[in-house]
């Protein structure tokens, strides 16, 4: 094959893939965009993270263009994929850091990708918001390193809570990831649930790679818990879900917010039936924010948003925000994350951040069970914080 | 009790999945002497060739069936005579890195045509089901296990009373006498592809519908229990892989019984080893049947090595040294360094691999063993980092060495899926010991990189620091190989039945050959640890290992200036082709293949 062809080739594809993530109508926004750096998986195990982020961003980027813009210029972002991978985060990192167009990075995905490119950000004074990277130490990298997501200290009470308080289980068989997420969140949970006074019977951590959890159940199923609590995301808890069914295991489920997913309906079906999880929203949620999301992603994608839509829509607005009260060079965001106030979120419903922790707390939390195969508010429960 | 029946079914149903992988696996390698890393995408490839039936077409099961195995069929047709048959005659090395290439490939365009979120795949099999224990049995597992061994079954009889079938074992056995009599070796070969990638292809269907859930991901995890399966029950031994695979499913389910659900897999790779050292033919070999092993000296290509010159290599060395105060862009430095690091377990690699014939496919453990060291004893007792880097090195060359030591007796396929298990082993040990390491919360705020207390700071400086490390590792190297160690060495990997004759004892110079390389990688994981400020269990992981060999075969086995050269393309290639966004990979792949094709030696030729 000639080198010729090959640079057509690669030409073409960027050109489409430029034009993909174009906004859709950006009237009123006009002339040199500001541009966000997004290091992320578009590729490699990851990718349909990266493929959920996206989705959310341009939807974020289609209502802020549409707007006006950031102070009458477009917002965009550039996608940079490194496979979630440090190695390649190190570099995309680096090429953020020298392209001056750059005004702030969002990602990685996973926290071995983004706290290894930390260091880098950190020296170079370019905020790298690291919107799903839990990891206690991930804000620690210094003080360019903020993040959005939703921190375990505050999820996993309220998780507890509601297996503990209102569902009233005592014997709780804890099914984690073995991740650093996972683990976290563990043993969160187990403080906040022995606090509200159950017990933890069994405790099994799993990789994300395992599909069969035929024996591990059998296992739980021994230490006679009388419920499951799932520390997992949505499609492993569908894998367990299903095999929990196939065991005859007839225990109330709980799972973390991360299950929040059609996708969990789409791959349990009959056997999520019943499960308990909680989310950051709901769809019928009265909130104009929430119905204002809903609503345009089902009118752009077809189909309900998940949780890493929710992510991506919310960071983009809240970033949106930020630049339009306090500039957008690179220390003006850096500057405005610690004053910027109340910011409309699906997540959180009004963000603000500690400076302290440059973390937000005091996300929104709905309780919901699966019920004729969708999610639906667990009587009783309405939204709280 | 009543838990142990459970535990006792589980570990059967398990089993049974595997063995759908492992099957077609052991008639691959049978015949072609040939691990099919390609395997598991052709298995990926027929999980969604399923779901485009059932689920896009509305297609009955049995039409599905047809269908899906027509397309593996299909598809096993194109790997072999597009993807194998051209490097008919090359050195087994470069059909393995062939099916690299090709799962690359395939993945990618799985990942591209369907995208990368998990899809359901329903069925209604699994609706109807049976009292079994105190679980139930559903009808798919039947079916599954019906499929094993029914083919088993029907490979059976055509192996052993069909004309094709005796062409296909006196290939087995011996691929030259049979084209003297007169087989037509390529058509076994094909029908060989053509029947176990059927098989892969139904059982990515199979196991699609099992667990209701397919994803693009699914291929390298499937691939690498299929491969375990078969190597405990002896490569190439169809009824032995089945029962490999049910005795690893065993393992499996009574290890979580024992020892919790995190430990599962480390006894599965335990298991490997274990048969490995004290059975290398499998457990279900005869003990009179020769190891199925190429003739020595043919796994790896001699070809005539295209040597720079002292100085050449001293004047680009200059040049690459004098980069930085030219062209100071931090990016380029990057990932320069990344090259430099990854230069270094090329180094390390192509001594062991090349230079010594023993290819491991686990030696991203030794980049952790070095990482998680020199992290440690900076983080644990404060020693200064450029200390505690050098320390790594001496650790990793040890540990590295006493892990791998009882598995220096195996030769070839052996010896790379022992190291492979050891790599797993390691990953797993570091996500478990949390005493230590842990866990998967990682080790986090790493003290940077730095020198004699000056810490470096630029990215300028972080390349310099890589280079310098790489070139003082790199003339140690071309040191060892023109000294009569490295003769040694390779007379060894040429012929160890002569070498050992020769009052050579093989453990030894092995041992030192496999220190020396640790140590270049304990070096390397130490710099990178360093660099990231933090890492976990998942920072070095397996796809590192298969790089790592991909930048040894690129740059010639055994070749240093090769495996610097590899590793500046195959760092440097992703970040090129980074404009193709989504299409980086696939492009990735497909140089690969071209560059097995037409330069099979490597680039550099093996030294």
């Amino acid at each position: 094959m000639s080198v010729f062809n090959r640079r057509q080739f690669v030409g073409g594809s960027a050109a489409l893939l430029a034009a993909a993530s174009l906004p859709a109508h950006a009237e009123p926004a006009k002339g040199e965009p500001v541009t966000m750096g997004v290091s992320g998986p578009l590729t490699g195990p990851n990718a349909q993270y990266g493929t959920q982020w996206k989705q959310g961003f341009d939807l974020a980027l289609d209502q802020i263009n549409a707007a006006g813009g950031i102070k009458g210029r477009p917002l965009a972002y550039v996608f940079e994929d490194s496979q979630s991978d440090p190695r390649q985060a190190v570099a995309v990192a680096q090429k953020f850091v020298a392209d001056k167009k750059i005004v702030v990075e969002l990602g990685d995905f996973a926290s071995p990708a983004s706290m290894a490119a930390s260091p880098i950000y950190q020296k170079a004074k370019l905020v790298q918001f690291g919107f799903t990277n839990s990891h206690p130490d991930f804000t620690k990298g210094g003080d360019y390193m903020w993040s959005n997501s939703v921190s375990q200290a505050d999820e996993q009470p309220l998780s507890a809570a509601y297996a503990v308080k209102t569902l009233g289980l005592k014997k709780i068989a804890v099914l984690h990831l073995n991740t650093d997420w996972g683990r976290t969140s563990k043993d969160i949970f187990i403080k906040a649930a022995k606090d509200y006074g159950a017990e933890i019977v069994a405790v099994e951590g799993y990789i994300p790679d395992e599909k069969d959890f035929r024996s591990t159940l059998v296992r739980v199923r021994d230490a006679k818990p009388d419920g499951l609590m799932l520390l997992s995301y949505y499609s492993d808890a569908a894998l367990i879900a299903r095999q929990v069914k196939q065991a005859g295991i007839k225990l109330p489920l709980v799972a973390a917010s991360s299950v929040y997913s059609p996708k969990l309906i789409e791959l349990g079906g009959e056997s999520v039936e019943g499960l308990f999880t909680a989310s950051r929203y709901f769809p019928d949620d009265p909130r104009p924010t929430v119905k204002s999301f809903v609503a345009a992603f089902k009118a752009k994608y077809n189909k309900e948003p998940d949780a890493f839509n929710a992510y991506a829509y919310d960071t983009v607005i809240l970033m949106g925000q930020v630049m339009n009260q306090f500039g957008f060079e690179r220390e003006q965001i850096h500057q405005g994350l610690a004053k910027v106030k109340d910011v409309p979120s699906v997540i959180f419903g009004k963000a603000t951040f500690d400076t302290a922790t440059r973390r937000v707390s005091g996300a929104m939390n709905v309780e919901l069970v699966v019920k004729d195969g969708r999610f639906q508010l667990h009587e009783g429960s309405i939204a709280t914080r | 009790m009543a838990s142990w029946i459970d535990y006792t079914i589980n570990g059967l149903i398990i089993g049974n999945i595997y063995a759908l992988l492992a099957v077609g696996l052991a008639l691959i390698f049978g015949v072609s002497r040939l691990i099919n890393f390609a395997h598991g995408s052709v298995y990926l490839v027929g999980a969604y060739a399923g779901f485009v039936a059932t689920t896009m077409l509305g297609l009955p099961l049995p039409v599905t069936f047809v269908l899906v195995v027509a397309v593996g069929a299909l598809l096993g047709l194109v790997i072999e005579r597009f993807g194998l048959r051209p490097l008919q005659g090359y050195a087994h090395i470069a059909p393995l890195l062939a099916t690299i290439g090709i799962s690359f490939v395939l993945d990618q365009l799985v990942q591209l045509t369907f995208a990368a979120t998990p899809r359901a795949l329903p069925s209604d099999l699994l609706d109807k089901r049976f009292q079994l224990g105190s679980g139930t049995i559903g009808a798919l597992d039947l079916v599954i296990a019906a499929v094993g061994l029914t083919s088993a079954g029907l490979l059976y009889y055509f192996l052993r009373f069909t004309q094709l079938g005796w062409a296909v074992r006196a290939t087995a056995q011996d691929r030259d006498a049979a084209q003297q009599m007169g087989v037509d070796v390529n058509a076994v070969n094909r029908t060989v592809f053509v029947i176990a990638s059927g098989l892969g292809a139904v059982s990515g269907l199979l196991v699609g519908m099992y667990y209701n859930y397919i994803d693009p991901a699914m291929s390298f995890q499937a691939t690498l229990k299929g491969v375990v399966a078969q190597v405990v029950g002896g490569v190439g031994n169809v009824p032995g892989a089945i029962a490999g695979s049910l005795l690893l499913g065993l393992v499996e389910s009574y290890g979580i019984a024992l020892f919790g659900t995190s430990y599962r897999n480390l006894f599965a790779f335990v298991l490997l080893v274990v048969v490995l050292v004290l059975r290398p033919n499998g457990l279900f070999a005869s003990a009179r049947q020769t190891p199925p092993e190429p003739m020595t000296g043919t796994f790896i290509a001699p070809s005539k090595p295209f040597a720079l010159s002292p100085r050449v290599l001293i004047g680009i060395t200059i040049a690459l040294a004098l980069l930085p105060a030219v062209y100071p862009d931090p990016y380029i430095m990057q990932t320069f360094s990344n090259a430099w690091l990854y230069g270094m377990l090329g180094l390390s690699l192509t001594l062991i691999a090349g230079t010594v014939g023993m290819i491991s496919l686990g030696h991203a453990a030794l980049l952790a063993i070095g990482g998680y060291a020199s992290a440690l004893l900076a983080l644990n007792f404060g020693i200064p980092v450029g200390f505690t880097i050098l320390l790594a090195g001496v650790i990793t060359a040890a540990l590295g060495t006493i892990l791998v030591f009882p598995s220096f007796r195996l030769r070839g396929h052996y010896f790379s899926i022992a190291t492979l298990a050891v790599g797993e082993i390691v990953s797993l040990v570091i996500l478990n010991w949390e005493g230590l390491t842990r866990g998967p919360i990682g080790l986090s705020a790493i003290p940077p990189l730095s020198l004699f207390g000056v810490e470096l700071e630029s990215a300028q400086s972080v390349y310099w620091f890589t280079l310098a490390v790489l070139v003082v590792l790199a003339l140690l190297q071309f040191r060892l190989l023109s000294s009569h160690l490295g003769r040694v060495l390779r007379a060894m990997r040429d012929d160890d039945v002569a070498a050992r004759s020769y009052g050579i004892r093989l453990d030894r110079y092995k041992a030192l050959a496999f220190a020396f390389g640790s140590f270049a990688a304990g070096i390397s994981g130490g710099i990178t640890a360093h660099l990231y400020s933090y890492i976990n269990h998942e920072t070095f992981n397996a796809q590192l290992s298969i790089l790592a060999l991909t930048i040894v075969i690129l740059g010639g086995m055994g070749n240093v200036t090769g495996a610097v050269v590899g590793s500046v393309l195959l760092i440097g290639l992703p970040e090129v082709f980074r404009v193709a966004a989504e299409y980086r990979v696939l492009i990735y792949g497909v140089v690969l293949l071209l560059l097995v094709r037409f330069r099979p030696q490597g680039l550099f030729g093996t030294v």
